[in-house]
């Protein structure tokens, strides 16, 4: 409680360290072990934490006369305003009435702590006391059994320390209380406080948001005792402190009587986790542990070290030790209050001398994973080594006194290390990394004369971590021989040791490198010695693998969660650019005409930077759009000129109706195709036979009409079915009607191509009808077809093509022309096509003809025709061909090609530009029709047919409430996307593309570009649909994100658990969140999102969801929503969104990350 | 077990796409329709208070994407379904020869407790448009083959059956519910029991 005002901020600051501190200590206990036992030392460290920071500052008189100030006493008080208060207030008093013995420690203030439990670290004693306790039982020694009712008061007394902030803590209520504290600060603090800090307060409510979601439990196993950091010192501790009267013996720090220590030397050697300790004077073998004994040798000493242990303002100075025993190398400081005059202390001073026996170390360098070393700079101060264990946690510094004894200690650690494991980096590599250190001048010993060099240039801080270079089992079995050889070499630089003698003599560090002078005696004793370590070995051994392999998966838990923490930095750092753009100034507006003018020099942009800064800050002037888009989506490349570009869209435009031109091709088919499966199932339908065998019913057809049975066509023959004729009349009725009604087309129509959209019908029914009506056409239209078809007559034919004629007639005059798209995909096919006799008009178009003509093998088509009985592939030419040849000039039939793309009719192109067009791809075209002359396989026909029949149906509900799509624009997005599935069959339609689609062609009112821009647009998009991985990877980022830049989201998502996988936000990255806004917004948007890979973030849609959530927060938070809730809310909410300030909102967000990651 | 009432229930609406799903809950809940949905993307739910057998109960019925390559987006919302709706074109006979994969991955993914006797309801929509092409036998016999699934004709756009579609598929629900609750009691118990053995004597515990 100390308050300094100098210092007062300084104090809340290491308050406030030491509480996060703990809070991640026991994070990563929970993680590594999936689960906290109430009992933790790290729990209770973390209670004492908070109730530092909560006795800080905390006004006394507020709370009453008698509980002069003790949080506990706040918490009664302000039971009566905070229900969480109260419900913890409620429990607290009955533990305490439960048994009135607790009542004293649990409702004392921390002044009036029993003795005992004065300190933390004596709390964590007799946490683990608890832990010795269970061990011991385990090993069934008749000592354990005292010891475990010893310590079951102990435990008690531990739990109930800091009992209120224990309770709450497990009750998950202790950030609320801590939040209303900090709410209401000013009654019950002083102003200066810590709690009434308006940061700190705050700070500490959250940090302690994690603990509470923690379960603790307090079911015991094994595994919680073994990885408890500090379970093997406090057994320790607490043997000796409990028995503690009979370590009288011991009164020097130094090593003195190496002799007598070899002789008394138990089988124990202070460190075995297992062992039963059997003797009695445990202190006193404690004691003896410090010295040369025949288990343990004794590397190195130091007295005067000092330690600064938990919770004790100044470091105490104490005798250091480094002890190496059969397999493990030990670290022990023990205070020197302890060493010096034990016997002589009074009995009053017992309390004292207890809390120092809690302070002693005891290190089995088994568990440390990492030395700090930390020294001043530029002068001989000594420096301090800190021990960081495989948990995490840090062990008290330990801080040596000038001359050079911290590198000594590290010499003869790396020393003992041998040859099980090393310090790595090594201490004295040629490397140069032993330059680390800076070695005194006075040192006697000089290792590596050149690192006296550059002084000031040294850095003076260095971690090594030990490793572990082979697994201790392999020497288990020999280890009785390696320690006879070890231990041979140990006796003589004792006697050398035990000459020098004064306990601050330490430079004279003992080492292996020294050489053995082996005397009988000590051969003798040391003989007699393993055969006492025979006996207890194989236990021994058992018990230490046991040991080994819980710490090593506790380890490598925890290991995996450090590298999981990393990665989730890394990773984030990933998300967004290390470089920061400047903002834009307050007079800038964005991409404005003048400044495209003024980027745009001679019509080529240069400063993409400049241009990309000025959209991401501002957008672009809408007039801009269509001309700034292609850059942003990558189309046009900066420093095109103009010619360049006009170009590439010339190239583009061909390539596009290249493409467009064979899928058509295959659509017909398709349609074809569905039609007579249509009208089949209709005819079925209403004959009444549908539930029969369709299988049988196509076969016998067949059959009858003697033809060889054809996969694609194999439906033709239903036409002639009986039961159709009944039916057809009707419709043909009706078609009659529909064509006096001087309607050009009939509205049921559905054709391959643009039929203007409003004159389509726009219900699902349109195959169907225009099936129908198709199959009543069939009959009647056998005995006139041909003539029909050259008279070119307005005959209501229901063949696509010739609906195309009618289509174009009112728009082109010439009647040639009307053969339209459909024909014009002819070309591409092989050549031969092209030469077929003009007298072939058997084949025109109608299915029964075209199927009986490749029946019947045309001499002229072998080459690109498969045998018929593979049946399964398609001549598509056929039908186009005819059509030319009817059109007595193809040239014309191509020059029609640019009628569908109406919005290019006013380019020069004209025919040549066409014929290139169509001849390109014969060559370059990647097409899986290509490839095969035009022969299609009944698999590509029937993935592409099922492909377009999906498009139509989205393509049709496709915004078509948006101006743009209310009349034949629809076709263009239809077309565009179609085009992209059938150069993409393998990623084939999925619902959304359309959404994807139609910004750009609103923009753009141009196929070929729109098509090229969707293309480069698709390159990022295609990962989110459900063939691509991005989108877990998205929701993963955005949890990230929220547990990083809104915490209080976070818990509330992760209170909530089904939030996790982030469904709301599924629309929104699918669609680049196309549906969550209204069109200009979508626009701006979608820029900003273009340009910020450039500029900011390559994810700048996570940013957009955070910044959409943001938004919401304090809605989502005050309802405390669910999954549910939020995709509810949140679908409701779209298009009404404020784009700009959302957009604000996500710029700031990055900027907020990547200061967050500037900073770390 | 009439005392412990759950007042939700949840209901999934699965289908082809464009068979008309949003449309028939829309029906449902707002008694409107439009033509201007779009294809739905991701998910969405409406809720609606119903009265069944004399208990309010409020229906939250689920929309899902029908293109299946999104089915595995749906597995989250399949899970704690009450009634599982299949809903088919009559128009479109692929959409009916579909039901049975949906009913299918369904099962699997929602993995209800008793997959012979969950409450399913098949809707054979559009049933106002006259191009039918699936006939109500066809639609019956199957519905029969899969142990009897109510089947219903109905159109979103005139609200033809919708009502009593939903009336049957909240009731149906609700009897699974009050099934589940027999069936959930007795492992409940044993939950306890367990329970009871473990905090209870942690000191005993010598390992």
């Amino acid at each position: 409680m100390v308050q300094g005002n100098a210092d007062g901020s300084d104090y809340k600051e290491r308050l406030i360290a030491s509480v996060k501190k703990e809070v991640k200590q026991l994070m990563e206990e929970a993680v590594t072990k999936k689960y906290v036992h109430e009992e933790s030392s790290s729990v209770t460290s973390l209670c004492g934490a908070v109730e530092a920071c909560l006795s800080q500052g905390l006004r006394r008189r507020a709370l009453g006369l008698f509980k002069t100030s003790s949080t506990t006493a706040l918490l009664h008080k302000i039971a009566k305003s905070c229900p969480e208060a109260e419900h913890i207030s409620k429990l607290v008093q009955e533990i305490e009435a439960s048994d009135p013995s607790k009542r004293s420690s649990s409702s004392s203030d921390s002044f009036q702590r029993p003795p005992m439990l004065k300190k933390s670290s004596s709390n964590s004693m007799s946490t683990g006391a608890n832990a010795a306790a269970t061990s011991s039982s385990a090993s069934g020694s008749a000592s354990a059994s005292i010891s475990v009712s010893a310590s079951t008061s102990n435990m008690s007394l531990a739990s109930m320390k800091y009992l209120w902030i224990r309770l709450a803590l497990y009750e998950k209520r202790l950030t609320k209380i801590i939040e209303y504290l900090v709410g209401n600060a000013s009654s019950f603090y002083d102003r200066d406080s810590l709690v009434a800090d308006p940061d700190y307060g705050s700070i500490l409510s959250s940090l302690l948001v994690g603990p509470c979601a923690l379960d603790f439990t307090r079911a015991k196993t094994a595994d919680h005792y073994w990885t408890d950091p500090h379970a093997d010192e406090l057994v320790q501790r607490h043997r000796i402190s409990s028995c503690r009267r009979s370590s009288s013996t011991c009164s020097r720090p130094a090593i003195i009587n190496f002799k007598r220590s070899l002789n008394t030397s138990s089988d124990e050697a202070g460190t075995g986790s297992f062992k039963s300790i059997a003797s009695a004077s445990v202190a006193k073998d404690y004691v003896e542990s410090l010295h040369q004994n025949a288990k343990a040798t004794l590397l190195y000493g130091k007295n005067n070290v000092q330690v600064l242990p938990k919770d004790v303002a100044e470091p105490m100075p104490g005798y250091l030790s480094l002890h190496q025993h059969i397999q493990t190398l030990t670290i022990k400081w023990t205070p020197n209050q302890l060493m010096n005059g034990y016997t002589e202390a009074e009995e009053a001073d017992d309390i004292d001398k207890d809390t120092f026996w809690a302070y002693a170390l005891n290190i089995n360098v088994d568990e440390i994973v990492y030395v700090h070393c930390h020294q001043s700079r530029g002068e001989d101060s000594g420096g301090t080594v800190i021990l960081v264990g495989q948990d995490g946690v840090q062990r008290p510094p330990i801080h040596f006194p000038e001359g050079g004894h911290m590198q000594q200690f590290l010499s003869c650690l790396e020393t003992g290390l041998l040859p099980h494991g090393q310090l790595d980096p090594p201490l004295w590599s040629q490397r140069g990394i032993g330059k680390m250190f800076l070695w005194p001048r006075s040192m006697r010993r000089r290792i590596l004369p050149s690192v006296m060099e550059s002084v000031d240039e040294t850095p003076i801080d260095y971690v090594f971590r030990i490793v572990s270079k082979s697994r201790h089992e392999e020497f288990a079995a020999t280890h009785s021989i390696l320690d006879f050889v070890r231990s041979t070499p140990r006796r003589a630089q004792l006697s050398s040791c035990s000459t020098t003698g004064s306990s601050d003599c330490s430079n004279k560090s003992l080492s292996i490198d020294q050489f053995p002078l082996e005397s009988p005696l000590l051969l003798q004793q040391q003989q007699q010695q393993q055969l006492l370590q025979a006996q207890s070995t194989s236990i021994e051994m058992v018990c230490s693998t046991m040991r080994r392999q819980i710490i090593s998966r506790a380890f490598y838990g925890w290991l995996a969660y450090c590298r999981h923490l990393s990665t989730v930095r890394t990773h984030l750092s990933g998300l967004v650019h290390g470089r920061i753009t400047p903002e834009m100034k307050a007079d800038e507006e964005g991409l404005t005409k003048e400044r495209w003018q003024l980027l745009n020099v001679d019509g080529v942009l240069e400063n993409a930077t400049e241009f990309y800064r000025l959209v991401y800050f501002g957008g672009v002037q809408p007039e801009l759009r269509q001309e700034v888009w292609p850059y942003l989506l990558g189309h046009y490349a900066f420093g095109s000129t103009a010619e360049d570009r006009r170009k590439q869209d010339e190239t583009c435009k061909h390539y596009y109706e290249t493409t467009m031109s064979e899928w058509l091709a295959v659509d017909a088919i398709v349609q074809q195709r569905e039609k007579e499966k249509t009208a089949r199932a209709v005819a079925k339908l209403s004959s009444g036979s549908n539930s029969g065998n369709e299988r049988t019913v196509r076969a016998a057809d067949l059959e009858a009409g003697g033809e060889l049975e054809n996969e694609v066509f194999e439906d033709i023959s239903d036409i002639s079915d009986p039961g159709d004729l009944e039916f057809d009349e009707q419709q043909q009725q009706q078609q009659q009607q529909q064509q006096q009604a001087e309607c050009v087309v009939s509205g049921n129509h559905l054709s391959v191509k643009p039929i203007p959209r409003a004159m389509k019908t726009s219900t699902d029914s349109g195959h169907v009808d225009e099936g129908e009506g198709f199959n009543e056409m069939d009959e009647p239209d056998e005995e006139e077809h041909n003539a029909k078809q050259q008279q070119d007559q307005m005959h209501p034919e229901s063949e696509d093509q010739v609906e195309y004629r009618k289509l174009e007639d009112p728009l082109n005059p010439e009647p040639s022309c009307s053969a339209s798209t459909a024909s014009s995909y002819e070309t591409v096919g092989p050549g031969d096509v092209h030469q077929r006799p003009t007298s072939d008009t058997r084949s025109v178009l109608s299915p029964e003809y075209l199927s009986a003509d490749d029946l019947q093998l045309p001499d002229d088509e072998d080459a690109v025709k498969p045998p018929p009985p593979a049946a399964a592939a398609v001549i598509i030419t056929k039908a186009s061909v005819d059509i030319s040849n009817w059109e007595r000039s193809p040239k014309a039939a191509e020059g029609d090609q640019m009628s569908p793309l109406e919005e290019q009719a006013g380019e020069s192109g004209g025919a040549g530009v066409n014929m290139d067009a169509l001849q390109q791809p014969k060559s370059a075209c990647a097409s899986p029709a290509s490839s095969n002359g035009g022969v299609y396989t009944s698999e590509l026909l029937e993935q592409f047919g099922l492909n377009l029949h999906r498009i139509e149906k989205d393509v049709q509900r496709c915004d078509r409430n948006y101006w743009y799509f209310a009349n034949e624009n629809l076709d263009k997005l239809r077309n565009v996307i179609s085009t992209y599935v059938w150069e993409h069959l393998d990623v084939g339609y999925m619902q959304g593309m359309c959404d994807l689609v139609a910004p750009l062609l609103v923009i753009f009112d141009d196929e070929s570009l729109s098509y090229s821009c969707f293309c480069k647009l698709m390159e990022r998009m295609i990962e989110n649909f459900p063939s691509g991985g991005a989108m877990d990877m998205h929701f993963a980022n955005m949890r990230s994100l929220i547990q990083i830049l809104d915490s209080e989201m976070y818990d509330l998502m992760d209170s909530n658990g089904d939030y996790t996988h982030f469904y709301f936000c599924y629309r929104w990255f699918l669609l680049d969140f196309k549906r969550e806004l209204v069109y200009d917004d979508v626009f701006a948007t979608w820029e900003v999102i273009w340009a910020a890979k450039h500029i900011a973030s390559g994810h700048f849609v996570l940013f957009l969801a955070l910044a959409l959530l943001e938004t919401y927060r304090d809605i989502i938070l005050s309802n405390s929503m669910d999954f549910t809730d939020v995709i509810k809310f949140f679908n409701e909410m779209a298009e009404r969104h404020n784009a700009q300030s959302v957009l604000q909102l996500a710029r700031s967000l990055v900027l907020q990350l990547q200061m967050i990651i500037e900073n770390k | 077990m009439s005392g412990r009432k759950k007042s939700l229930l949840k209901v999934i609406i699965l289908g082809d796409s464009s068979v008309g799903k949003t449309s028939l809950m829309n029906q449902y809940v707002n008694k409107r329709f439009s033509n201007q949905y779009k294809a739905t993307i991701g998910a969405d739910f409406c809720t609606k208070e119903v009265v069944v057998n004399d208990r309010v109960v409020t229906m939250q019925i689920w929309d899902t994407a029908g293109q299946e390559r999104f089915q595995s987006l749906g597995v989250a919302f399949y899970r704690g379904a009450d009634c599982c709706v299949l809903v088919y074109d009559v128009t479109a006979p692929n959409s009916f020869k579909n039901l049975d994969s949906w009913r299918d991955e369904f099962l699997i993914q929602a993995s209800p407790r008793d997959p012979e006797h969950f409450p399913f309801v098949v809707l054979g929509n559009k049933v106002d448009l006259d191009n039918r092409q699936v006939s109500t036998r066809r639609a019956q016999q199957w519905c029969q083959s899969k142990n009897d699934i109510p089947y219903y004709e109905t159109s979103a756009k005139e609200g033809i059956n919708v009502e009593m579609a939903f009336q049957v598929i909240a009731k149906n629900a609700l009897e699974l519910e009050a099934e589940a609750e027999v069936i959930n009691d007795f492992p409940d118990q044993i939950t306890l029991g367990s329970q009871n053995n473990r905090p209870g004597n942690p000191d005993n515990c010598q390992c």
